[in-house]
């Protein structure tokens, strides 16, 4: 395993590697780091700050200049705030990781329920009305959903009840005077179910198809024969044998999660990757845009290759070389 | 002239209002304000609020070009860098008045040369107890003049001396007459203190916040991405808070920011004026009050391109300027809140005083435009849009994508100018490539943005002087995206920029809006109105200043008693 492991990251460096130098210029060709300097009244403000950034090389050279300051740790400055660009993407990864830690845990625990329920119970009408919300799930839109539960989760109980705060937060991850576990988990709550539905929707369909499969297969059939109780086969057979691509498919979103939290971030007010990808955007920072970018596909890599792990862990059947 | 660029908070795009940041003059007699009398319920002292903040500052080095946002300026600066002048509206005028930093009016010598004497208060310290003196005066001059990144320069490159006779006078010479000095240490910078800064590194001990104060706040901290944390300032000399701690929370989301003003998790929003806000507003926010002000420093206009087909052409321009409703427009828009008469100069409100009223001229008159059109021998054809030459006219409108209030105008202009014979084609694009790209090369032909002042000072020569046309040579740099270049416009922007006699400044900044009007250079729309919301358990003299924002008070908000 640990050659499996050494070569595969062996092989993600050349792929990072290209990747970063494509995505470098292509930021830098879509991206003016100047814009905000363009219009301004003093002209030689472009071409001092064009100095100072660099931006008066070629883009290979560029590209050079900052590879080698990135594997050393210097990330560079932010056209848009100044500062040091590590200082930016680290937070920002930090707040994005609770969210995505939080909202897969939740996510999990409620997608192996259901799609267990679905698969033992198939075409009840439990499984249909999972099956129905499933596709509801999947097709309401981030901006939408988060509205929807603050609307209902947070304003409307305020409002029934007369309290004067609403029982969820909604704007950041901590009240401004900071706050305990409470204080947290009333801003957690609503960020999170909007990062969840989505995912339960998705993941619920897959795991009912994962175990409908195994407890179709020979071995729960030969189980069953044998007498071994129902549940006995679900918990012990059938979903060991589930949860090894559960548990693949739930890495590799989760990777893919960090890149793609713009929305949830956006409506409540919260730091992490997702905003910071905005922000950046916006500005045309290409200096944070490209780092953030490589950051995103080793975490992508990585969660791969837990995937891969988990896997193997899972299902006696895998081994890895 | 502003130099404060206002990113964010009329469209949402960051560069939105770059291309947009600044102008001069004004009518002020297109809107009458319909705000609302400012509130004044009595405060007690102590206490805090939160306040919901659309957009984060990038950098609170106030003089690099990091520290670009309007938000910072709002919420940062404002509270915690002297200046010297500040705006005041006197009978319904705004203008500047010195403020407590100055022991006096600060005096101006014609010259030439043109010399300006800062007398600073005896009273003036800065939070550690250190007075401010003619050092930071000149310590903030030269780091501007001569200083590296530096967004904004204008007004300091014409300083050639510093006198520095006693710790509380400062004489500045400059090398030419230079109307807009009341804007040195007031419009895009204010002081900032010698004795902390000089021989040290600016912007990595200002850059993230800083813990000095010469207002009445002091940053307690700014943690990104999330708030920023106000409190009195113990040594501040003019008066101080009633509040003992002020949180900006950053919300961006406009309909989250509503819903949590609605909850009480924020006590006070300064939202764009977007569709979606304006329904919630009109739409009712329980316990809370609101001031909505059209007096603002924002002019949205309809921006031709004078350099290029069909829009280089005055009679083109007129004929199209003669087929928009404008103030059909400005009602659907605003109507909800008040709002209703078109613009009818290239000044906003802010500097109102020195403009007129010429684009008054331009109502909706479609045997105007029919006229016009023929004696510039285009025809209709058979599908009702005027040709010339086998050319029909076909154009294109600009703006940038998802601003829904800006789309909606551009399918109002649509339907309207079809009615008039052009075809309109709606050609938006993000925010960067418009502001970054396409308008610096004036790769454009009709165009829907906004022009922002932040100081009431004007400087017209900014936008629309043919030395502010954006070219290859000057690196794309310059403000005129119009490429309006209008004989005798120069000159008069030119008078106006070095007349320090204020008649003589007023009646040449209404030459140059009857110039710009009569050839049809742009076409303004609408000021597009500031809102501010707050709980009702604020109290105090609630009122937004249309150059400093609504927080420029914000010493004297508390909590109702």
């Amino acid at each position: 395993m640990f050659a499996y492991l050494a070569r595969r990251l062996l092989y993600s460096v050349p792929v990072v590697l290209i990747a970063s130098f494509l995505l470098f210029w292509a930021v830098r060709i879509a991206f003016d780091p100047l814009a905000k300097l363009r219009g301004g009244r003093d002209p030689g403000a472009l071409a001092r700050a064009a100095e100072r950034l660099g931006l008066d090389q070629s883009i290979p050279v560029q590209y050079w200049h900052w590879l080698t300051r990135f594997v050393t740790g210097d990330w560079g400055v932010s056209s848009r705030t100044a500062g040091p660009v590590h200082g930016l993407i680290l937070p920002a990864l930090g707040t994005t990781l609770q969210l995505i830690v939080w909202g897969v845990l939740v996510a999990a625990v409620i997608a192996l329920a259901v799609g267990v329920y679905s698969a033992v119970r198939q075409y009840s009408a439990g499984d249909l009305a999972f099956t129905g919300l499933s596709y509801l799930g999947v097709a309401m839109p981030p901006f939408w959903l988060g509205l929807i539960l603050i609307q209902i989760l947070a304003a409307w109980p305020q409002e029934l009840l007369g309290l004067t705060d609403p029982p969820l937060y909604f704007v950041g991850l901590h009240s401004p005077d900071g706050g305990g576990p409470l204080d947290y988990a009333r801003h957690l709550v609503l960020p999170v179910l909007t990062l969840t539905v989505g995912l339960v929707a998705s993941w619920s369909r897959f795991t009912r198809a994962t175990m409908l499969d195994a407890l179709t297969s020979e071995y729960v059939r030969t189980a069953r024969a044998k007498g071994v109780p129902k549940r006995r086969i679900v918990t012990r057979h059938a979903l060991r044998t589930a949860l090894g691509p559960f548990v693949s498919v739930t890495a590799v979103d989760a990777g893919l999660l960090f890149g793609g939290l713009v929305v949830t971030e956006q409506i409540f007010a919260i730091q992490g990757m997702g905003r910071l990808f905005l922000d950046s955007l916006l500005a045309g920072d290409v200096f944070v845009l490209v780092p953030w970018t490589l950051v995103i596909a080793v975490v992508v890599i990585v969660f791969n290759l837990l995937a891969d792990l988990a896997y193997a862990v899972l299902d006696p059947r895998v081994r890895l070389r | 002239m502003s130099t404060r660029f206002r990113l964010g908070a009329i469209g949402l795009a960051a560069l939105a209002l770059l291309a947009a940041s600044c102008t001069s003059g004004g009518t002020g007699t297109a809107l009458k304000s319909d705000a609302r009398p400012a509130a004044a319920a009595p405060v007690r002292q102590g206490g805090s609020i939160v306040i919901g903040a659309e957009q984060e500052p990038d950098c609170t080095d106030w003089i690099a070009s990091c520290a670009t946002s309007i938000w910072g300026t709002w919420i940062m600066d404002i509270p915690t860098i002297p200046r010297v002048f500040e705006p005041r509206k006197v009978d319904g005028t705004w203008g500047l008045a010195a403020t407590n930093v100055m022991a006096s009016e600060p005096e101006v010598a014609a010259g030439p040369p043109q010399k300006v004497t800062y007398r600073i208060n005896p009273a003036a310290v800065w939070s550690d107890g250190e007075p401010i003196t003619s050092e930071d005066f000149a310590y903030t001059a030269l780091a501007i003049r001569d200083g590296k990144d530096v967004l904004n320069r204008t007004g300091y490159s014409h300083v050639t001396k510093i006198d520095t006779p006693d710790p509380k006078t400062a004489v500045f010479t400059f090398d030419a007459s230079y109307a807009n000095w009341k804007g040195l240490f007031s419009d895009s910078s204010g002081l900032l203190p010698s004795h902390l800064l000089k021989g040290k590194d600016r912007s990595a001990l200002m850059k993230d916040g800083y813990t000095w104060s010469g207002g009445p706040w002091k940053i307690e901290s700014w943690t990104k991405g999330v708030s920023v944390v106000l409190v009195p300032n113990a040594n501040y000399w003019g008066d101080k808070p009633k509040l003992d701690k002020v949180t900006f929370q950053f919300t961006a989301d406009t309909a989250a920011a509503f819903q949590a003003f609605k909850t009480g998790q924020l006590d006070a929003l300064y939202p764009t004026p977007q569709l979606d806000s304006i329904d919630q507003i009109k739409s009712g926010l329980p316990n809370a009050s609101s001031i909505i002000d059209p007096e603002s420093g924002n002019l949205e206009a309809i921006w031709f391109n004078n350099a290029k087909a069909p829009f280089d052409s005055v009679t083109f321009r007129q004929a199209v300027s003669h087929a928009i409703d404008r103030k059909a427009v400005v009602t659907r828009l605003y109507g909800a809140l008040g709002v209703n008469e078109p613009a009818q100069s290239a000044h906003t409100p802010l500097v109102g005083r020195y403009g007129g009223t010429d684009f008054a001229q331009y109502i909706p008159d479609l045997a105007k435009v029919d006229s016009l059109m023929r004696g510039d021998g285009w025809a209709k054809g058979s599908d009702g849009i005027w040709a010339k030459a086998g050319n029909r006219a076909t154009f294109s409108v600009s703006t940038m994508t998802g601003n829904k209030r800006r789309e909606l105008t551009e399918q109002i202009l649509q339907e309207q100018m079809r009615a008039a014979g052009f075809e309109v084609k709606i050609d938006n694009t993000s925010a960067t490539d418009l502001f970054a790209s396409k308008l610096p090369k004036g790769d454009f032909q009709m165009g829907l943005w906004t022009l922002v002042d932040t100081f009431p000072q004007p400087s017209l020569e900014a936008s629309f002087s043919s030395s502010a046309v954006p070219t290859e040579d000057n690196g794309y740099s310059g403000l005129n995206m119009s490429r309006i270049d209008l004989p005798g416009l120069d000159k008069v922007l030119d008078t106006a920029a070095s007349s320090l006699d204020e008649a003589r400044r007023v009646d040449v900044s209404r030459q140059a809006d009857k110039l710009l009007a009569d050839s049809a250079a742009l076409l303004p729309l609408d000021v597009i109105p500031n809102i501010l919301l707050w709980n009702n358990k604020i109290g105090g003299p609630l009122a937004i200043d249309p150059a400093r924002g609504p927080f420029w008070n914000l010493a004297q908000w508390g909590l109702a008693s």
